[in-house]
Order: C-alpha cells, then sequence, then structure tokens
C-alpha cells in the first residue's frame, strides 16, 4: 500500500454546469421547511423555573438550613471563592485565585441581613433580632448558625412554621424564620437583584446564585441533569433533543478520576478544548492527516467519479 | 523589496478575487463536487440564516417575550430547532469533509476555521439557553460556571442575564459569521478539494506534490 502525500489529489476531472443560486435557495428553503414543521408539531422545549417562592413553600426546614449556612459561612456561595469572595469552597485551580474577584458576593450580607433589613422597614418585627445579631462578634454568630443548622436536622413544620427542639440559637433562629417568610412571600428575589444606580435589572447574578446547592440539585436529578446523569446534554423536557453536540465534554465528565477530582470542571473542559485542538490541528498532525486515506470512506463519497473514470480510461484501451 | 506606493492599488489586488462573482456565483462545478453530500456545507450555512432572521425577530422584541407572547414563542421554536438543524447539518459536513481530507491542496486554513465556527457555535448556542430564562437557563448558568471561574474566565458571568444577551444576540454571532464567512470565502476562493487518488496503475498517488 502506497502512503499518500498529505496533499495527493487527481489533476483530471472536468467541469459541470451548475445552478449555484439555485442550489443556495433549495438549501435554505429545505432547512425552513424543517424546522417549521418541526415548530409547528413540537413547539419549544420549556422547563418553568425553580422560584425561591417555590422553593421557600415546598421545602420550608431545607430552605432555612441554606440560608443557615449562607449565615456561618458553610454554603455553595458563601464559601465559594473567587470570582465571588475569598472562600475555598470551589476553589479549582491557581488561575482562579489570580484572577481575583470579578463579581463580588457576600452571602451573609446580600443574601440574609440587607434583604431582611429592608423587609424591617415595612415589618418591624424583624428589627430586635436583626441589631442583636449585628453587635454580636463573628464568633457568636457563627456559633448560634452552626446550632440552628444542626437542630434543622431535627426541625418540624406546623403550621407553615419550622419547629426546632429549644437551643442557644441567639437571634438565627427568628431571623431564619424571618427569611422563610420574606422567601414564601415572592419579594427575595427583588431584594436580591436591587441596584440603586440604575433602574434596568439586566444582572440577575444573585438572583440565580442564591438557589445554588440542594434546592437546584434536588430539581435537576429528576430531569437527569446533573453532571453525573450526562446532564448536559439532556433536555429539561424529556423527549426533546439537548446539547448533544457537547456529548464529548460530557462523556469526559464521567471518566471515574475527572468526576471524582475537586477540579472537575477545570478537567473536564480542559480535556475537551484538547479534543477540539487535535481536531482543529488535523492537517498539520502526521498521521493523522493521511487518516481519512487509510480510512477509504471517501471511495464511497466519490463512487460515482471513480467508477465513470475507470470506465473512461477502459474506454481509452480498448480503443 | 516592493514599496506598496498606493493602498487603494493593493487593496484592489488584493479584493479582486473575493469581491467577484465568478467567486461567489459560479456556474460550474467540479464533477466530482455533486449530491447530497456537497449540500451539507449550504445546509449548514442555511440553518445560520435561518439563524439569524428568527433571533432578529426575537431580539427585537426584547428579552423573555418568547416565553408568555404566543407568537414569538413560535419564533423562538423555529430558532430553537433551527440550532438543532445547525448542529446537525455542521456535523454531517465535518464527517464528510473528514472522510474526504478536505484540507488537502492548500485548504489546511479552510479546516482551520471551520472548525473554529464548530468552538465558537457551542457558546452561541450555549448564551441561547442561558437567556432562555426557564429551569434550564437556571440550571446551566450556575452548574457552568465553575468550569469558567477555574479556567479564569470568570469575567463570562454566566448568572448574569444582560450579559449573556450580549453574547448571544452580538459578540458571539458576530464572531461565528465572521468566521462562516471566512470559511466559505476560502472553500469559494480555493475550490472543493479534489478526490484523493486510486491506488491503481492508471492513477498511482503522486509522489511528493508541495504543500501551495
Amino acid at each position: 500500500m502506497k502512503y499518500p502525500h498529505p496533499s495527493d489529489m487527481v489533476t483530471e476531472y472536468t467541469y459541470v454546469p451548475e445552478d449555484f443560486m439555485k442550489h443556495l435557495i433549495t438549501t435554505l428553503a429545505i432547512v425552513m421547511g424543517l424546522v417549521l414543521l418541526l415548530a409547528i408539531l413540537f413547539g419549544v422545549p420549556e422547563k418553568a423555573p425553580l422560584t425561591i417562592r417555590q422553593d421557600a413553600r415546598e421545602h420550608p426546614v431545607a430552605f432555612e438550613a441554606m440560608t443557615t449556612r449562607d449565615l456561618n459561612g458553610q454554603g455553595r456561595i458563601a464559601s465559594y471563592g473567587p470570582p465571588y469572595n475569598h472562600g475555598t469552597g470551589n476553589l479549582e485551580s491557581a488561575v482562579q485565585k489570580w484572577v481575583g474577584i470579578l463579581h463580588p458576593l457576600n452571602a451573609k450580607q446580600d443574601f440574609i441581613l440587607k434583604p431582611l433589613n429592608m423587609a424591617a422597614t415595612v415589618n418591624p418585627s424583624f428589627i430586635p433580632a436583626l441589631h442583636r445579631f449585628d453587635r454580636a462578634s463573628s464568633a457568636q454568630q457563627i456559633a448560634w448558625a452552626n446550632r440552628y443548622e444542626a437542630a434543622l436536622n431535627h426541625a418540624t413544620v406546623q403550621a407553615g412554621r419550622v419547629i426546632v427542639p429549644p437551643g442557644h440559637y441567639g437571634p438565627v433562629q427568628t431571623l431564619m424564620n424571618d427569611m422563610l417568610h420574606l422567601g414564601e412571600s415572592g419579594l427575595l428575589s427583588g431584594a436580591l437583584i436591587r441596584n440603586p444606580k440604575v433602574v434596568t435589572r439586566f444582572d440577575n447574578q444573585n438572583y440565580v446564585l442564591f438557589l445554588e446547592g440542594q434546592p437546584l440539585h434536588n430539581a435537576a436529578a429528576p430531569l437527569q441533569l446533573k453532571g453525573t446523569q450526562w446532564g448536559i446534554i439532556h433536555s429539561a423536557v424529556p423527549g426533546y433533543p439537548g446539547a448533544w453536540w457537547m456529548t464529548i465534554p460530557t462523556w469526559i465528565y464521567q471518566w471515574p478520576f475527572v468526576a471524582n477530582s475537586p477540579a472537575n470542571d477545570a478537567i473536564a473542559l480542559s480535556l475537551g478544548f484538547v479534543v477540539w485542538c487535535l481536531l482543529a490541528a488535523m492537517p498539520w498532525i502526521p498521521g493523522l492527516n493521511r487518516l481519512p486515506w487509510f480510512l477509504g470512506v471517501y471511495k464511497l463519497v466519490w463512487k460515482d467519479f471513480y467508477r465513470h473514470h475507470a470506465s473512461m480510461e477502459d474506454s481509452h484501451e480498448k480503443s | 523589496m516592493t514599496v506598496i506606493a498606493n493602498w487603494t492599488t493593493a487593496s484592489r489586488n488584493m479584493l479582486k478575487d473575493i469581491l467577484s462573482l465568478d467567486t461567489w456565483l459560479p456556474e460550474t462545478m467540479p464533477e466530482y463536487a455533486q449530491g447530497f453530500m456537497y449540500m451539507l456545507g449550504s445546509l449548514t450555512a442555511s440553518s445560520f440564516v435561518v439563524l439569524v432572521i428568527s433571533g432578529i425577530v426575537l431580539a427585537a422584541n426584547g428579552p423573555a417575550s418568547w416565553s408568555y407572547n404566543p407568537a414569538d414563542r413560535f419564533v423562538a421554536a423555529i430558532h430553537f430547532w433551527g440550532v438543532q438543524a445547525f448542529f446537525f447539518f455542521m456535523m454531517l459536513h465535518l464527517w464528510r469533509v473528514f472522510f474526504t481530507g478536505a484540507w488537502r491542496g492548500g485548504r489546511r486554513e479552510t479546516w482551520l476555521l471551520g472548525s473554529l465556527a464548530f468552538l465558537i457555535a457551542i457558546p452561541t448556542a450555549f448564551t441561547g439557553y442561558l437567556i432562555n430564562g426557564d429551569f434550564y437557563s437556571q440550571w446551566n448558568a450556575v452548574q457552568a460556571k465553575d468550569g469558567l471561574n477555574a479556567l479564569g474566565l470568570a469575567w463570562v458571568n454566566l448568572p448574569n442575564a444582560g450579559q449573556m444577551f450580549g453574547m448571544h444576540v452580538v459578540v458571539l454571532p458576530l464572531t461565528l459569521g465572521a468566521l462562516i464567512f471566512g470559511h466559505i470565502a476560502r472553500v469559494r476562493l480555493k475550490g472543493v478539494v479534489p478526490p484523493y487518488p486510486l491506488s491503481s496503475p492508471h492513477s498511482a498517488p503522486k509522489k511528493e506534490v508541495p504543500e501551495p
């Protein structure tokens, strides 16, 4: 078998008449007809978002546990790290630390205390607990929150209120009950995305990040959207296609050494990028740039061309 | 050393092929570039055209209207299936150009531009999903941010719908459009890659053909 030079090509071929404009209009018509048909038949998949109000009403104990972790610094965002704060909970690489805090977010203040202080202007019963919490030392605040978080493991819900065994929770129990009420009211979302400098609300970062952790994971799991469930390529509405073109990075996420690494996102995306680099650089990589010739699929693609030329050459020889 | 005395003359020389009707509206094609396999690139480009048209309608009506306005929702459905068609035809086109070694004969940069278009198409589609406003947006904004943050790309703030809107409607489609234009322009200027010679006594592979 002869190895072809990467640019080996036939040189003897003819040009045939072509109506290129007709070709372009035909392909456009095919695509337009196809997507119109699919849009009419299937519409667009949309799964209703998980709102803070819905989460507070449906899972009051878990909601209070989540907001308590924002107070004691154990929450997903409270402990995240750059680009939000100085935490280390989701610090995957040196470059992440080097880039720094681009989108400052103090979960205790931005998620809990500022919204409660705003709510206190219309409901002054919130004020005493807020003042007591503010006056306490940071260590005391954390100790109260830690005890309350532990107590929530034994919580019950009675008449819409979260009840925990008696304990030394300081004002945290009251604050968290107030947060639950605020969440249930639907007003918390507005408090999270307030920006006195502009009237627009394009930046909804704090609203989206508020439910990070258990609430979103619990909602995503039944929809097969979690990373370990190949979630990237799944649609939130069963039966519809998802981002199937991300199959390779999604597959990489499943590799045990990636899945079990604390830097799983960085590794999976980096390896996905390496795969793309191999694809993009294929013409320059010796061996790989000859791969199509070895595979031989081109013989099927140009079957008619080869057959036509072979018959022409045969007829030349006979004549 | 040649000194370019007149920038206009130099520009005319550079642009005369790319602005030529012969380049963009050919009346003949090589005999080997026929059939469905050679429609896949045009089908991908046509899908992009459908995406741009439906995207302009959606952008003109403002964000989120597609979730509650029935007419906009239908346009959003066209946009959604347009994305599926774009990737479907692009993937088939990718397989065709791979199996035919389409980078031969000075077409390596054409392949590279196509690969870049594929790469940029991914965040272009993804940012569209992010601004849809449903649970899929919510979940993916929160999940995917960790990877970008870890790679030092935290400036791209996925939970910020305003930034994602700008990325999806202006930055990424313009970048993708430029890459697609460059890719197609090179295809038109260089022509479609000719077939591999078959290893037969009639057309044995030539040995050292210099790369143009």
